[in-house]
């Protein structure tokens, strides 16, 4: 009994802490988004909306624009990235193949350059193809830099799953790729919605890419898009800013709390018992 | 390749398009970035092959070496931190709580921000005059006037460090959840009847079996936290007296001021470092022995 | 297979190949607000229909290092856009030494521009580079002192101090006075922390004989006596004489200083022009009471501003030069200068603007800024200033935040930049 109720207090203590590291600064934010300056600390309340009108309404602000390349962009990058992952890791964790730890290090080797050295060889391959600002010129870069992280994501979910499990079905009759999407998969389905939910986010947040790859509200993504509210001397719009944001968090939020029952529900107890 | 056999090479079809776009996207530029280091590579003077002559320039540069040092030093302090802060959330949230779902869409929050934004969010915190750190301490009495946040370098990298592990925690929470779900309840429950509690349980039962991803986690943590510049570009620009500069920061620098040779050359030391330390976790871990 | 084979062979053939084919449309590359690039966007249109060119604007971010990042990749990589662009004045150095600026002489001599409107002194020290014109002015920046008027009448200051110890004597005592009421008062804001900002203040304290960022025989030589004593001063302002707020050598930039000064809570402030119109406008706090004059010198010296601003200039890869002239002149026309002042109370390049009597009743201040820009001064033009500049940032920093005495940190400094000046031999 006492250990159930060190446990519980334990539990609260960190729920508590959570909660409160996660949401403040995000709270804080809200509360900018919504007072007329962001002194309200010292200043005093002055509630307003003005803010969000002028996120939302102004057409040279191109918010809306942003936002819409930033979802297109981000969940076709983390589809294709998650698909090309699991395919990779399935092959290197099922399959008999030479060289697997090879790809697997220099795909982990490759993703550790810093960016900013690279950019300028991505902007000549992409203004080669004729792509700078357009979908595509994001969209391929961002699969190649997500992909590292989703393979190695997925290699280690695939490890955990008993390997009894797909020679059995193996044994049934199935082919490989039968043995991916009809074993595999559905076992592995947290490990999927989490890869998906990570590149998206990954691809959501990028900024230096999206900077020199893109020029205008055509392609250019949030990130860059609210870099550019800033005034000449660095005069920043903290309230339109800080709205800009919680209004680019929403999408987020939703596809975390859509696909969180996948990420829980998505693993049944018989599977794993092999 | 004909010394293969069809059913041999039929593994490779499956990795074939990942190594098409990493080849394309990211080996492409890496090859020419290795090749720029070992060039005079600057805007205003002629190009030329001076093999390694940027190298052994940076070696005896010491606004380099400062900020090497201080980026290993944010490494050793904010990975653990964010270790240690995101398998702790993945346990609570792993549990059977009252609005799991929502709790969940919370942690999330701090790594859905673009870190363009959320290092602005943080700059606002630390504001002197009225950001909310200071008006947390002066109204709970901690301090009796406003305290300069980025104002020592214990300070300023304090402050860096907890906007990055707030940041980047989540992405920690995430993977370990995900890994945490697919531990086979049944296993714990065995524990449970031979009287183990709970930490016992936790750190003897469940952190061995989800150590693929936590390797995995802390791997890539550390490689980004080799590359931190976003929060460090927003709150202190390196400062107060270059004491904050990461590397990345550095190289960023010679790179506007137009030698992309030199920043190069900075870009391949931070990837040797990083692939060093990946190949010690490795090499401790035992990795290849869980695929 | 054949296919995975030949992409990134198709793809190493497009790099050599180049470009692909063309289509002609004058490319204007410029950042800024977005009332700001509203008001560029209107310019752009008027432009289109009035010459008949068709035009259209490249929005970039503010942040001066991620505008200058946008415009360096493409123009190292020699592609044709942008074809015109605005440049901060610190970056023009760097882009003529790299060959990147078509030289404007020939297109003034052929058309008999007259070069008369524009400051001289500020052609000369920042746009001309290896005898070619390579830049103009579009707007004009110096550094300048706000005060507040009503606080120095309160305590019976008649004139606003020229020199430092006078300056420091009158700020102590408002401050004294005013603490009583406002715990939160401090006599002067300035720009401290480790940013270009920092670089501009310090050249302006630096106003001994002997200051500033010295260059001979391909050496730099920073640590003067007149340096020394410019940087004992900024560190003395904040940690001895405790008129400065500790955190103007980690937040200051310009914003910061100007809020601080706009919420009442200071005296005088170190800034460029553009805060005149902030602090005069309807629901500031300090509407009606500000002041502009020049900053205070060492006494026996005169006023030294430091010259900022953007200039425009065209790409030497440009496939539509021709038109990018076209647009640089529209851009410095008369109207179009009169127009961007008056909406974003910017400082036109061209002197007639500044005895606009339009443009006059709206900024009377702009009278004794025509006089500061005729002094300014700009910083070396080298083409590695960034690098230049980005070390002594840092010891700076570190000499005004007390951690490092000035002697030694212009010691460290100018060691490290001589090193650095190395490879660009």
């Amino acid at each position: 009994m006492k250990e159930e109720s060190v446990k519980k207090l334990l539990t609260t203590l960190t729920a508590v802490f959570m909660i409160g590291f996660a949401m403040t600064p995000f709270l804080y934010m809200l509360f900018t988004s919504v007072n007329a300056k962001p002194d309200f600390l010292e200043a005093g309340w002055l509630f307003t909306l003005s803010h969000y009108r002028d996120v939302l309404g102004a057409d040279s602000l191109h918010f809306l624009d942003y936002l819409k390349n930033s979802i297109l962009v981000s969940a076709a990058a983390s589809l294709v990235t998650v698909f090309i992952a699991s395919i990779s890791a399935f092959a290197i964790t099922r399959l008999e193949m030479k060289g697997k730890l090879f790809v697997l290090f220099f795909v982990l080797a490759v993703s550790m350059f810093p960016q900013v050295s690279m950019i300028g060889y991505l902007f000549k391959i992409m203004t080669a193809l004729g792509l700078i600002n357009t979908y595509p010129a994001l969209i391929m870069p961002y699969i190649a830099w997500i992909l590292p992280l989703s393979l190695w994501i997925l290699v280690s979910y695939f490890s955990q799953i008993p390997k009894e499990l797909d020679k059995a079905a193996i044994i049934d009759g199935c082919n490989e790729w039968q043995v991916l999407f009809k074993v595999l998969f559905p076992v592995a389905l947290p490990g999927i919605f989490s890869t998906l939910l990570l590149s998206f986010i990954f691809a959501f947040n990028e900024f230096i890419f999206a900077l020199i790859l893109t020029t205008d509200f055509n392609a250019r993504t949030i990130p860059v898009g609210i870099a550019l509210f800033e005034g000449l001397h660095g005069q920043i719009p903290w309230g339109q800013i800080m709205a800009a944001s919680v209004v680019t968090v929403f999408p987020i939020m939703i596809m975390t709390l859509v696909f969180q029952r996948h990420i829980i529900g998505g693993l049944t107890k018989g599977a794993v018992k092999g | 390749m004909s010394v293969l056999s069809k059913k041999e090479y039929r593994p490779y079809y499956f990795i074939a398009p990942l190594l098409v776009f990493i080849c394309l996207f990211i080996l492409l530029p890496i090859v020419g970035t290795l090749f720029t280091s070992l060039m005079r590579d600057v805007t205003f003077l002629p190009q030329k092959f001076i093999f390694l002559g940027n190298y052994s320039d940076l070696l005896r540069d010491e606004g380099f070496w400062r900020s090497m040092r201080f980026t290993l030093f944010f490494i050793a302090v904010a990975v653990p931190l964010e270790m240690l802060l995101g398998t702790a959330f993945a346990a609570l949230l792993d549990m059977e709580l009252p609005m799991r779902g929502f709790l969940r869409a919370c942690v999330l929050i701090p790594w859905a921000i673009p870190s363009a934004i959320s290092a602005k969010i943080w700059q606002l915190i630390y504001n002197y005059s009225y950001g909310l750190a200071n008006f947390l301490i002066t109204h709970l009495g901690l301090s009796q006037g406003p305290v300069n946040w980025l104002g020592s370098e214990g300070g300023a990298f304090a402050a860096i460090v907890i906007a990055d592990v707030w940041k980047t925690a989540p992405f920690v929470t995430l993977l370990v959840l995900a890994g945490l779900q697919a531990v086979p309840h049944d296993l714990r429950l065995q524990a449970k009847i031979d009287r183990a509690n709970f930490a016992q349980i936790f750190f003897r039962v469940t952190l061995p079996l989800i150590k693929p991803v936590l390797l995995v986690a802390l791997l890539f943590r550390t490689i980004d936290s080799l590359r931190i510049f976003d929060v460090i570009y927003v709150l202190t620009n390196g400062g107060p007296g270059g004491s904050t500069a990461s590397a990345s920061l550095y190289a960023y620098k010679y790179f506007l001021g137009g030698d992309f040779g030199y920043g190069s050359a900075v870009s391949v030391l931070l990837f040797a470092v990083a692939f060093g330390m990946s190949c010690l976790y490795v090499k401790v871990s035992k990795f290849e022995s869980e695929i | 297979m054949n296919l995975k084979l030949l992409l990134p062979l198709f793809l190493a053939f497009a790099l050599a190949a180049g470009c692909a084919p063309e289509k002609k449309e004058l490319v204007f590359a410029v950042g800024g607000a977005p009332s700001e690039l509203d008001e560029w966007e209107s310019v752009i249109e008027d432009f289109s229909r009035e010459k008949g060119i068709k035009a259209r604007l490249l929005r970039q971010p503010t942040d001066s290092d991620q505008r200058r990042q946008g415009i360096l990749i493409p123009l190292k990589a020699r592609v044709r856009n942008p074809d015109v662009f605005l440049m901060d004045i610190a970056w023009i150095g760097q882009f003529a030494a790299s060959g990147w600026l078509e030289d404007l002489n020939p297109y003034i001599n052929k058309e008999g521009y007259d070069l008369g409107k524009f400051w001289k002194n500020i052609l000369d020290s920042a746009d001309t580079f290896g005898g070619e014109l390579v830049a103009m002015p579009v707007y004009i920046d110096a550094g300048v002192l706000y005060y507040r008027r009503d606080l120095l009448e309160k305590y019976g200051v008649k004139k606003v101090p020229e020199h430092w110890d006078e300056f420091i004597a009158v700020a102590a005592r408002i401050q004294e006075k005013e603490r009583a009421q406002n715990p939160k008062f401090f006599a002067f804001v300035w720009q401290g922390a480790q940013y270009e900002g920092l670089v501009c203040d310090f050249l302006e304290f630096a106003t001994m004989e002997g200051g500033g960022i010295g260059l001979s025989g391909g050496k730099i030589k920073l640590d003067t006596p007149a340096n020394r004593a410019a940087a004992g001063l900024m560190r003395d302002l904040i940690f001895k004489h405790k008129i400065s707020p500790p955190n103007v050598f980690t937040d200051m930039k310009e914003e910061e200083a100007r809020l601080f000064f706009q919420s009442g809570n200071a005296l005088f402030e170190r800034n460029w022009p553009y805060a005149w119109g902030l602090h005069q406008a309807g629901d500031s706090p300090v509407k009606g009471k500000v002041g502009i004059a020049r900053i205070p010198a060492f006494p026996g010296r005169s006023s030294v501003s430091t010259l900022g601003g953007w200039h425009i200039g065209i790409s030497r890869f440009s496939d539509a030069k021709s038109e990018a002239w076209e647009f640089l002149k529209y851009a410095l026309s008369r109207g179009t200068q009169k127009k961007l002042s008056l909406a974003l109370g910017w400082n036109p390049a061209r002197k007639d603007v500044y005895s606009d009597p339009e443009v006059l009743a709206k900024y009377p201040h702009f009278r004794a800024l025509s006089e500061v820009f005729s002094g300014a001064k700009s910083r070396p033009q080298l083409p590695y200033y960034t690098q230049v500049s980005d070390v002594l940032q840092r010891y700076l920093n570190s000499a005004v935040a007390a951690k490092t005495d000035p002697a030694s940190a212009f010691g460290s400094a100018e060691k490290e930049i001589n090193a650095m000046m190395e490879r660009y031999k």
